[in-house]
């Protein structure tokens, strides 16, 4: 055993890492015997991420009487005196497990500062590189030895703001698994092709590699670790060693069959929408079910919008129409499959983009960049529904009530998870850094 | 006749004693470099005496060979350079190769993309720093292939244009232009200031912007008149364009925001600036930052290096020079600053010394417990291989050709293996030694296509090689796939045992294949995957 040349300030580290602990024995070959852990259930988090910067008028925060709120109607819900944008008629009727937050009020009107501000919780700053809120919660909600990994990001487009959905300081340890790639503008994957696209990268053996010649050659390189390793202990070959080891559990495990859509019922799949959202909703739901704790998934175009997710400032009305179809019947089956299954009492959802939309329709009809006055929205586990938080003015200029900064909706949301905001973790440069900061007024109205 | 013989014998005797003369001369002429590299032996060891503790032995020249490429050329030797090396019989083999790799190409492209993540990390995670990175590198390339000294690399850059139309219009270009670095601190006087004094004097002054220092070390006041060094106005520009910087002449105030105080620049340690007509102030700022009497400038350089060649500083974390976390070996700290000055800022002749010490050239093997602490520096620490390092050594191991013109990972549009792995195989916050691997980069080095073309028979043209040289037995084959990619040599045991698997075909009775099983392990073990 090589544990105790590990001295106690890398024993710590490892452990903190998650490295230690059941692994150190049996370099891969106890693999197949190992069988899948069943944890009580926890609570775990599905964050809708509506890229680009949702508009607030179309969706939560209508303003039928107001010049700023153009042409779309309210409906009302099925909570009496809740309207939302008649875009949202079937997320309409789910109200009583919602509750929305009119009065988002956040400084950052550039898509990649506050894409980092709303997914980090912070603002870029030095060096410091912050977790994005995905890492953070499966941190904290995470089982080490599961056999899917802790928090999966289904179709991230990152390029938007690269550091705004990475582990940062918390390491690859906690960074998501990727399942389909963001597409950008003009390209929005065809029908068929969603679901094949929400796939692991290289989970699968290479085309002509059998199973027998697989094992074959990890029974090669576990002879090869085992004189390495063992004689230079160190984090890097640690980790390399929990890592093969959790890859080869996910490449043999049932775990894969978690991304096979096709095992579910054909109406169900046309429900959810035969799109990249639709069926990417689908799949969190098949994840949260096997246990992970944090999925999220991003709407970032669709057929028929030549823009960049949400981001529109030219034909607004039509782009959001042709948006809110894919996210009202995905969404509002996700719930409802969610509950069907018994999971919705312990699964929070959460609704946002980095900003909201100027009230004002600008000369393309189109609403630009707007983070003073927007809306965001919490459903489902944790959160008492059929609510809403804070009130914008007539025009939808200004918030008039309860105003909240982007901390306190990442507090409320870690409250809501069963999470400390105020738990520190070590960074990169050297000082603790609390999972939201400590100036957060947490929602408290909004918790079950 | 006979005087034109004389006269050509005396020649030549005088020519051989010319020869002679400068030959003893180069002989007796102290050598900068062991002389270096034995003071940092005399503080390192001395340290082991004090507290007892029994140092690893001395890498072989297949491990030295290999942890020097990737540490100096950013990447593993090819197989012939390898077998050179190894097969070398000259007692000064090692200083030999440190001195060619420090002159040539690979040195100057792996320097490259070191002093660009260091100096422009904002790059990971801006969009728009993004884009500039071409023109960055192409400046740092310059400055590395004419061998600019490091302090006025560092001058250069300080007093670098911020002109920022100028640097929108090279996007896509990439002319040499330093000028990203303004850009990517968002052209501030606070970031400019706190992460100059971060980058090049190693002290973090950040924590003062807001309030005092709370170990009383930097007040916020100094904080801003730090920053005032780089206070510009924007002069709003017309429609479309960048709005330009006007930088004020002569002297620079700025106001710490908040507050009705109004402050001027002022360096670190307190000395007010000599104004000059029509110098800007940034001008004066890195006069004194870079100036042979600045104690901080050449002790943060060596530091870094020693950071980047042992994966730990002398003071750690590396940009942290602070009363609180003092160096290790403050003595050594200060010798190698003294030498770098000396050696007019030259880092080649540091990394010369650094190379040619027993320290580094330790093994990684840990076979005491009082190796463990990394400070001590009695063993070397495994590290992770920077995304660079990694790709380029997989595609050198394996024979990989990258398309041309694909080189920049950050071309929005292109979508390159390199790209794409240098995506998944970022750069981490916590430094090489605390490396750690994801389930996506382990899924990659398994199934991804890079190994797979490498370990399929008819699509990689070194196994091809290898496995159809007549030349070479089952031994000669693993050896040559251990030298591509571990840059080694196998021991007996490995030989024996992997020459059964071979031979035996693995479980498709095919020799070759099971070759390709044996590569395969290799490209996924430790020992490839990092620097040791």
């Amino acid at each position: 055993m090589f544990t105790s040349h590990i001295s106690r300030r890398d024993f710590v580290r490892l452990s903190a890492a998650g490295v230690v602990g059941g692994s150190m024995s049996g370099w891969l070959e106890g693999l197949a015997a190992q069988t899948a852990l069943h944890p009580a259930r926890r609570r775990s988090c599905i964050l809708l991420w509506m890229s680009g910067g949702p508009s607030q008028f179309e969706t939560f925060d209508p303003k039928p009487d107001h010049e700023n709120g153009g042409p779309v109607k309210a409906i009302e819900t099925s909570v009496p005196g809740i309207r939302v944008s008649e875009y949202m008629p079937r997320v309409a009727r789910c109200m009583d497990e919602m509750a929305i937050v009119r009065s988002m009020s956040t400084k950052e009107g550039d898509h990649t500062r506050a894409t980092y501000m709303m997914r980090t919780g912070y603002l870029p700053q030095g060096p410091v590189h912050y977790p994005t809120l995905g890492s953070l919660v499966s941190k904290k909600l995470g089982l080490g030895d599961a056999e899917l990994p802790n928090f999966v990001s289904i179709a991230p487009f990152k390029a938007i703001s690269p550091g705004a959905f990475d582990a940062g300081f918390l390491g690859p340890r906690y960074a998501p698994l990727d399942v389909g790639q963001g597409q950008f503008p003009g390209g929005p994957p065809a029908q068929d092709d969603a679901a094949r696209q929400l796939q692991v990268d290289n989970l699968g053996r290479p085309g002509d590699v059998t199973g027998e010649q697989f094992d074959a050659r990890l029974a090669l390189l576990g002879d090869l670790e085992r004189d390495f390793s063992g004689a230079n202990p160190g984090v890097p070959p640690q980790s390399h060693q929990a890592a093969y080891e959790q890859a080869v559990r996910m490449m043999r495990g049932d775990a894969r069959t978690a991304f096979q859509l096709d095992m579910e019922p054909p109406a169900l799949r046309d429900a959810y929408g035969r799109n990249g959202f639709g069926q990417g909703c689908l799949l969190a739901r098949r994840l949260i079910e096997r246990g992970v704790p944090f999925v999220e998934v991003s709407l970032n175009s669709v057929a028929g919008n030549q823009f960049f997710g949400w981001d529109t400032h030219i034909s607004n009305f039509e782009s959001v129409k042709r948006l809110t179809e894919v996210l009202d019947p995905a969404w509002a089956t996700l719930m409802s499959d969610l509950k069907a299954r018994g999971l919705l009492d312990s699964t929070l959802i959460v609704w946002m983009g980095e900003f909201g939309r100027t009230p004002r329709i600008n000369g393309n009809q189109g609403r630009d960049h707007y983070p003073a006055a927007w809306t965001s929205v919490l459903a489902g586990g944790g959160i008492r529904g059929g609510q809403v938080v804070g009130r914008t003015g007539a025009d939808g200029m200004r918030v008039e009530e309860h105003p909240i900064a982007v901390a306190d909706l990442l507090s409320t949301i870690c409250l809501s998870l069963g999470i400390d905001p105020l738990e520190q973790n070590m960074s990169n440069v050297g000082r603790p850094i609390r999972i939201v900061s400590p100036d957060a007024k947490p929602i408290r109205e909004l918790l079950a | 006749m006979r005087e034109a013989w004389r006269f050509s014998a005396l020649c030549l005797v005088l020519e051989v004693a010319l020869a002679t003369g400068v030959r003893a001369q180069q002989e007796v002429a102290p050598d900068d470099v062991q002389t270096l590299a034995d003071a940092i032996d005399h503080f390192i060891v001395a340290r082991w005496d004090e507290n007892g503790i029994q140092p690893a032995t001395l890498a072989n020249d297949e491990e030295f060979l290999r942890r020097v490429y990737l540490d100096v050329a950013g990447k593993i030797p090819t197989v012939s350079e390898a077998r050179k090396f190894l097969d070398d019989s000259a007692p000064n083999k090692r200083r030999a190769l440190v001195d060619r790799l420090v002159d040539g190409p690979a040195y100057v492209r792996h320097f490259t993309n070191v002093w660009r993540k260091t100096l422009l990390p904002e790059a990971e995670n801006s969009f728009q720093v993004r884009f500039l990175v071409p023109g960055f590198e192409a400046w740092l390339t310059k400055q590395l292939a004419e061998k600019i000294p490091y302090d006025r690399m560092v001058r250069d850059l300080l007093t670098a244009p911020r002109d920022r139309q100028q640097l929108f219009n090279n996007v896509g270009q990439a002319d040499p232009a330093p000028g990203a670095f303004f850009e990517a601190k968002e052209q501030k006087p606070e970031n400019l200031g706190a992460a100059t004094a971060r980058l090049f004097l190693g002290l973090r002054v950040e924590c003062a912007q807001c309030h005092d220092h709370p170990f009383g070390h930097w007040k916020r006041e100094d904080f801003w008149r730090n920053a005032a060094f780089f206070s510009a106005s924007e002069a709003r520009a017309e429609q479309g364009a960048f709005d330009a910087l006007r930088e004020a002449f002569d002297r620079a105030e700025l106001d710490i925001p908040g507050t009705e105080q109004v402050v001027e620049a002022r360096y670190l340690d307190g000395a007010v600036p000599e104004w000059r007509f029509r110098v800007a102030p940034r001008q004066l700022l890195a006069d004194w930052i870079t100036s042979p009497d600045n104690p901080y400038f050449a002790r943060a350089a060596v530091n870094r290096l020693w950071a980047w060649f042992f994966g730990t500083g002398l003071v750690d974390p590396p940009d942290d020079f602070d009363d609180h976390n003092p160096p290790s070996h403050p003595e050594l700290l200060d010798k190698l600053a003294r030498q770098l000055a000396a050696h007019d800022f030259d880092l080649r002749f540091v990394i010369r010394a650094i190379t040619a010490s027993r320290a580094y050239q330790l093994k990684s093997t840990l076979t005491h417990p009082s190796q463990e602490d990394p400070r001590v520096f009695a063993r070397m620490s495994p590290r992770g291989l920077s995304g660079e390092q990694l790709f380029d050594s997989l595609t050198l191991a394996t024979g990989h050709r990258e398309p041309p013109g694909n080189r920049n990972q950050y071309d929005f549009y292109s979508n390159s293996p390199r790209k794409e792995f240098l995506t998944r195989f970022a750069d981490q916050a916590e430094g090489p030694t605390q490396w750690q691997t994801s389930i996506l980069q382990a899924l990659t080095l398994m199934n991804g296509r890079l190994t797979t073309d490498a370990t399929t028979v008819d699509r990689s043209e070194v196994l091809v090689a290898v496995a159809e040289c007549p030349l070479l037995d089952t031994k000669g084959r693993i050896e040559t796939l251990y030298l591509a990619a571990l840059s080694r040599r196998p021991r007996p045991d490995e030989t024996e045992r992997l020459a059964a698997y071979v031979d035996s075909g693995g479980p498709h009775h095919n020799a070759p294949t099971a070759l390709a099983d044996v590569f395969w392990a290799l490209l996924n073990s430790s020992e490839f995957l990092f620097n040791h």
